[in-house]
């Protein structure tokens, strides 16, 4: 009851015209960085911090355009995975899988449609769960150590071997070949320079959106130096308007996305990508029983936007209640609310109250307006395929060399992007799907990361890897998904032979 | 094919409207040499926010992030591409000349002009509220009987900042096997102290500012403060001095600029900076964000990192590491 | 065919890989080091574009011709974009790629321009100026 008067402030907060209007324009804008490739949420918010700035807004409001922002940036990373297969950001790369295959066949809208009600759903159901367990679900992320984050890992690089692609070996190889691509740099734990071949251009390693941009935007051009010249549009038109039943069918996946994305939040450092990748694969284990999972199945752009939108505002929780950055957002957001002056940490909710159920109810506003702001964005979204091809894609390489230039400042990082582009348009010409390649990148170091700790506080033992109830826990899950897709893949394999 | 080019048109027609209602471009620079969101960012933004607001310099100061390699990045960057850049400042701190005496840079200290600090952010040993050693004395002495017994932790890596503190620490305390020590690396000082508070480990070391808020609210305790004085904000944590052992460790802010900057841009640097560093509003920001404020500047601030990296280079190898 | 090449290619990067591991060793402290999880990742890759070398998948179908051309040519637009971004500045190194991959995409000389000369200039003043995202507007090679 009490947390209710405290939302119930924290609306009359969020509800002051300027507050409201900062909503708005953080929703407008956001919604277009994350569609634009290589530009993601961490940007968008960096880019709108000097304008806070600029205009003088307190904190609260500063905060509240910043979530708008975000949770703008997450809607509309899934625009260009529909429309053109290029993710706007990372967490939106399990949307290619299902939505790209969806526009081809001329259901564009359908997909657009069902991606912004399955983040809706993500984003206001944890919201929801922000709302109500913040301090209790933060408690219990504490408890989550190096060796389970490790655990957490290998569950979700054991669940992608049957995410994509005809042949799982190349699934498999291409996770590897991004887990080997994501050693390169200085090791965190000791600082030694591995495969830098001596520059210092790599010492940080290969940048995920880099490379996300390169294996996905620029092989789209080498591609489509294949086609026949002048196809006047790059996929069919189809309806520019969604059909309800098609929305409806993503409605179950979206919920059980939700969660799992929201749990993948609420853990610093796993984050939406994360969120994103659990959701799709444990809603293709569940549900693919006909094989329409990566040829356009509603479900699979439903799981993974519920789940990485969900995760975002999971991602708020240690943020706002241990003052723990969740992702590269949320770690921008933080220092940001040092600057106004405001000590992030435990007693944020105590000392600024105002502040954090400000932010909340804006949080719900928000899904609001991104509801009702994209429903309009899919007509016009759809009618830029009207567009010809020859116009659209120079203009996405142009977008794409500037978000990675504009954030690094090296021409270094817009060749690697292009050595990307090769690789991805090699793979893709070999049936390897790129989506394990990103994932072993983003989270191969991770990985490493979190069982190099877990080994260095036993001292070297690695028993201490499969001590703790939650990985055993985490373990046994992995180990019955593995088996009951083996169990799946023989029975379809049965039932064609029939 | 018209319809196409109105929207081009209509879209140059936006983007003029938003040229003219835009913010005029600035002049001066400031390269935040790693992710938005970490220390540098926050020197950087802050410092540029309020060089602009107290008119200091003329229009926006523009924050470029360039991470990597710890700094190495816009340090090789700076020296190849703008060393005689007059309207550029690059943020750094203890923790880059940790790097550059480990060999870490592609130079040493003396392909730039240092030009001023603002700030310095004091180190701290921390432990849980419930955690066994209720003084500095316990801690070091269950280092000192069975160091392979406390896991300690914080934001650098084996050999970086947080760690050699605690070894200089240890090393006062009597520690022998320095190397048998086990140390946990974190992406940050607000993670590590996280994984304390859920007994992953026992002792963090790291800057007091991003763990501030933890200790206000009482969930962790300060075993040692590695500064001369108390520290303002919390009077009772007592310093590693008055325990009897004399280790301080630091992280100051400051700022260099390249190499073949003229001695007329340099001087006009740390005047614009001590100006800054005089106003009241950098001295509540800093204090705000847990730094102490400091000042050295010009030529006294040259010498001084000099000297720091000779001391930090000396102090890795006593260490081991480096050889 | 295709994919021995690329098993063969990918094996040979992950014993590059693998005994470049070898190299990585820490100081102290790290009881792990830098080199274990290199091996755990670097020798499935290893197996498994064994296992590609010796059982292929079918072979897609490579570009030929004049496509291949025009592949080439889009490649070194690309890499010509990247290598003149500083050099030329921003705007007109945009505006000679976009126009060049225009054109090699099929586009007729005047459309293929003036979508070029409009988005170069409207990036510029979107990114730099309005979100203050610092880009050169013209390098050193023209002023």
């Amino acid at each position: 009851m009490e947390t209710l008067s405290f939302l119930a402030n924290g609306f009359t907060v969020a509800a002051q015209p300027i507050n409201l209007a900062l909503i708005l324009v953080g929703c407008f804008v956001g919604t277009l960085i994350g569609s634009l490739p290589g530009l993601g949420p961490v940007n968008g918010v960096a880019i709108l911090i000097p304008l806070t700035f600029a205009f003088g807004f307190d904190a609260t409001s500063s905060m509240i355009l910043l979530s708008a922002v975000y949770y703008g940036c997450m809607y509309g990373g899934r625009i260009s995975s529909i429309m053109l297969n290029i993710p706007g950001d990372e967490p939106a790369i399990m949307t290619t899988l299902d939505g790209y295959p969806m526009a081809k066949s001329g259901r564009a809208a359908d997909a657009l449609a069902i991606s912004g009600v399955a983040s809706f759903i993500g984003a206001t159901l944890a919201t929801i769960g922000l709302t109500l367990f913040a301090p209790l679900l933060a408690k219990a992320a504490i408890y989550f150590g190096p060796a389970d984050y490790f655990a957490l890992y290998v569950m979700a690089f054991a669940t992608i071997g049957g995410i994509a692609g005809i042949d799982p070996r190349k699934t498999l190889l291409a996770a590897f070949v991004g887990l080997m691509i994501g050693t390169v740099g200085l090791d965190p734990a000791t600082g030694v320079a591995r495969y830098t071949f001596g520059s210092f251009n790599l010492y940080d390693g290969f940048d995920t959106i880099v490379a996300l941009v390169g294996l996905f935007a620029v092989s789209e051009i080498l591609m489509f130096m294949e086609l026949k010249i002048k196809t006047a549009a790059i996929i069919p038109l189809g309806r520019t308007l969604p059909r309800l039943s098609t929305i409806k069918e993503g409605l179950g996946a979206s919920f059980r996305g939700s969660g799992i994305g929201f749990i993948a939040g609420i853990l610093p450092g796993a984050g939406a990508s994360l969120g994103a990748v659990m959701a799709y694969t444990f809603e293709k284990q569940l549900n693919d029983k006909d094989g329409t999972f990566g040829n356009g199945d509603p479900r699979g752009v439903a799981a993974p936007e519920a789940g990485n939108n969900a995760a975002s505002g999971g991602a708020l929780i240690p943020m706002l209640t241990l003052g723990v950055p969740g992702s590269g957002t949320t770690a921008v957001m933080l220092a940001m609310l040092i600057s106004l002056n405001v000590q992030p940490g435990p007693l944020l909710f105590e000392k600024q109250p105002e502040l954090v159920w400000g932010l909340v109810a804006s949080l719900y506003l928000a899904n609001i307006a991104l509801l009702i702001l994209n429903i309009p964005l899919i007509g016009i979204f759809t009618r830029l395929l009207r567009l010809p091809s020859w116009a659209l894609m120079p203009f996405v390489v142009a977008i794409s060399y500037l978000g990675v230039y504009a954030i690094s400042h090296s021409p270094f990082d817009l060749m690697v992007m292009v050595g990307f582009g090769v690789l991805g348009f090699v793979f893709r010409k070999l049936d390897i799907s790129l989506v394990p390649v990103v994932l072993g990148l983003l989270l191969g170091m991770d990985m490493e990361n979190n069982l190099r700790r877990a080994l260095s506080i036993s001292g070297g033992d690695p028993s201490i890897l499969i001590e703790s109830p939650i990985s055993i826990g985490l373990y046994i899950v992995t180990g019955a998904f593995l088996v009951f897709s083996i169990y799946l893949s023989t029975r379809s394999h049965k039932r064609r032979d029939v | 094919m018209v319809k196409h080019f109105n929207i081009i048109r209509k879209a140059s027609a936006a983007s003029l409207l938003a040229f003219v209602m835009a913010v005029p471009a600035g002049a001066a620079e400031c390269i935040a040499p790693a992710d938005p969101g970490g220390g540098w960012d926050f020197t950087c933004r802050t410092v540029g926010r309020l060089l602009t607001e107290e008119g200091i310099v003329d229009g926006n100061v523009q924050v470029t992030n360039m991470p990597g390699g710890v700094g190495a990045v816009a340090f090789a960057n700076v020296a190849s591409k703008r060393a005689d850049d007059p309207d550029l400042l690059v943020a750094t701190s203890t923790v880059g000349i940790t790097q550059i005496a480990q060999g870490k840079y592609p130079a040493g200290v003396d392909t730039m002009r240092f030009v001023a600090m603002l700030g310095a952010d004091v180190g701290v040993i921390a432990v849980n509220k419930d955690s066994e050693f209720e003084t500095l004395d316990d801690l070091l002495a269950a280092m000192k009987s069975d160091p392979d017994s406390v896991i300690t932790a914080g934001s650098s890596g084996v050999g970086g900042w947080d760690h050699i503190r605690l070894l200089q620490l240890a090393q006062a305390g009597g520690v022998e096997d320095l190397k048998t020590l086990r140390w946990v690396q974190f992406d940050g000082g607000s993670p590590a102290v996280t994984q304390m508070m859920g007994g992953q480990v026992n002792v963090v070391s790291t800057d007091l500012g991003e763990i501030a808020g933890f200790v206000e609210s009482g969930d962790i305790k300060i075993l040692a403060a590695l500064s001369d004085e108390p520290i303002e904000a919390f009077p009772d944590a007592p310093t590693a001095k008055s325990q009897g052992y004399d280790v301080t460790g630091y992280n100051w802010r400051g700022f260099y600029t390249g190499g073949d900057v003229s001695d007329e841009a340099y001087d006009g640097w740390v005047a614009n900076l001590k100006t800054l560093y005089d106003s009241p509003e950098w001295q509540q920001a800093a204090i705000a964000s847990g730094l102490t404020p400091i000042w050295r500047g010009g030529p006294e601030f040259s010498q001084y990192v000099i000297d720091q990296e000779q001391l930090m280079g000396n102090i890795s190898r006593e260490i081991g590491v480096i050889k | 065919m295709s994919d021995r090449l690329a098993g063969m290619a990918i094996l040979a990067v992950s014993l590059v890989y693998l005994w470049a591991a070898g190299g990585y060793e820490a100081g102290f402290g790290d009881p792990l080091g830098p080199a274990a999880f290199p091996r755990i990742i670097g020798i499935p890759a290893a197996v498994i574009s064994i296992l590609l070398i010796i059982w292929p998948g079918r072979d897609p179908q490579w570009a030929g011709g004049r496509r291949l051309i025009r592949q080439i040519a889009a490649l070194a637009t690309l890499i010509g974009y990247a290598l003149l971004l500083e050099p030329l500045g921003f705007v007109p190194s945009t505006f000679l790629a976009v126009g060049g991959l225009a054109l090699l995409m099929g586009a007729r000389l005047v459309p293929a321009l003036l979508t070029a000369a409009t988005i170069a200039p409207a990036l510029y003043i979107l990114f730099d100026r309005v979100m203050g995202l610092p880009l050169p507007l013209l390098g050193p090679l023209i002023t």
